[in-house]
C-alpha cells in the first residue's frame, strides 16, 4: 500500500501520525470543541455583566424560596451526574457493560430532572410576567434577556447532552461503540457542569434579593 | 486513553463534595449583606476554583499528558481574560445613565 492509500483511503483504520497529545482525535476534538465553547459561555457571561452595570435601574428579583432553593436543587443534580458519568466512563473502561449502561441512565435521569425543573421555573418565571423583553417589577428589561438567553443556552446544552447520552449508550449496547466514545461524551457532560458552575453564582445568587 | 494512573473512585466522590461544599458557601455567602462587588469576586474565586477542580479531576487532564494542558488552558484563560476590555465602556454607559 502507498502513504496515500494509507492515510486516504482505508477509512478510520487508516495509518496517520501519532497524536502529540496521545489521545484519540475524537477525544482532541471534543477538548477543542469545549475550548471555543467555553468562550461562548463566557461571551455570554461577560455581555450580562456588561447589561447589568450599565444599567440603572437592575433589579435583583430572586426570593430565597423557591427560586435559589430551586437553583440550589439543580446545581446539586448536574454536581452528582457528573460524578455518574464518572462512575460510568470507568465501568465501560473496565469493560462492566451492564454497569456502564446502569451510570449512564442514572446521568440520563439527573440531567432530564435538572432540565424538568429548569423549565418548569421558567413556566412560573413566564407566567409571573417575565419575558425576554419584559420585567414585571419594572425594572431593566435587560434583565431578562440576559437570564433567558444565558439559562436557555445552558439548557440547550443539557437537553443535547442528554440526547447524546442516549445515542452514545444505545451505541456502546450494541458494540458500534466503544469507552472511548463514552469517555469523549463524558467530556462534554462535565464541561455543561462548568459551566453551570458560573450560571449559578453570576445568573441566581447575584440577583438574589 | 489516559497516560497516568488515576485514583480510585473513592477520591472522586471527594472533589464532589469539595464541589458541593464551595457551592453552599457560595449560598451562604449571598446571605452575608456583603457588598455587591465583594459577593461577586468571592462567588468568581470560587467558581474558578470548582471549575479548575472539575476540568483537572473530573475531566481528568491532570492524567494526561501535560501538553494538552499548556495547548488547550493557558489560551482558554487568555481568551477570558481579553474579554475584560468591555468593563470601561460599562462603567462609561452607566455614568451617561445617570446624568439622564
Amino acid at each position: 500500500m502507498s502513504e496515500s492509500e494509507l492515510t486516504m483511503g482505508a477509512g478510520h483504520e487508516a495509518l496517520l501520525e501519532a497524536s502529540p497529545y496521545g489521545i484519540q482525535s475524537k477525544k482532541l476534538a471534543m477538548w477543542l470543541f469545549i475550548i471555543s465553547d467555553s468562550a461562548t459561555f463566557g461571551a455570554m457571561l461577560f455581555a450580562y455583566g456588561y447589561t447589568r452595570i450599565g444599567s440603572h435601574n437592575w433589579v435583583a428579583p430572586f426570593e430565597f424560596w423557591p427560586t435559589i432553593v430551586n437553583a440550589m436543587v439543580m446545581t446539586l443534580v448536574l454536581l452528582t451526574s457528573s460524578l455518574t458519568m464518572l462512575a460510568a466512563v470507568r465501568a465501560a473502561r473496565d469493560g462492566q457493560k451492564s454497569s456502564a449502561n446502569k451510570w449512564l441512565a442514572f446521568t440520563m435521569i439527573l440531567g432530564t430532572i435538572f432540565a424538568i425543573l429548569h423549565i418548569r421555573e421558567w413556566s412560573k418565571m413566564f407566567g409571573e410576567g417575565w419575558g425576554m423583553f419584559t420585567n414585571p417589577t419594572g425594572g431593566a428589561v435587560q434583565f431578562g434577556a440576559a437570564f433567558f438567553s444565558v439559562t436557555g443556552l445552558h439548557l440547550l446544552h443539557v437537553i443535547s447532552g442528554v440526547i447524546a447520552l442516549l445515542v452514545i449508550t444505545l451505541g456502546f449496547n450494541r458494540g458500534r461503540f466503544d469507552a472511548n466514545h463514552v469517555e469523549t461524551t463524558g467530556l462534554y457532560w462535565h464541561f455543561v457542569d462548568v459551566v453551570w458552575m458560573f450560571v449559578f453564582p453570576l445568573m441566581y445568587l447575584l440577583n438574589a434579593r | 486513553m489516559s497516560s497516568n494512573q488515576e485514583p480510585g473512585m473513592g477520591f472522586f466522590v471527594v472533589i464532589w463534595l469539595g464541589l458541593v461544599i464551595i457551592a453552599g458557601i457560595e449560598v451562604f455567602l449571598t446571605y452575608q449583606h456583603l457588598p455587591v462587588r465583594t459577593l461577586l469576586f468571592s462567588c468568581l474565586i470560587l467558581s474558578f476554583i470548582e471549575a479548575g477542580l472539575a476540568v483537572m479531576y473530573m475531566m481528568h487532564l491532570k492524567y494526561e499528558r501535560k501538553s494538552l494542558f499548556w495547548s488547550l488552558i493557558p489560551y482558554t484563560i487568555f481568551v477570558l481574560f481579553m474579554m475584560d476590555h468591555v468593563w470601561p465602556d460599562a462603567f462609561r454607559v452607566a455614568r451617561m445613565s445617570l446624568l439622564k
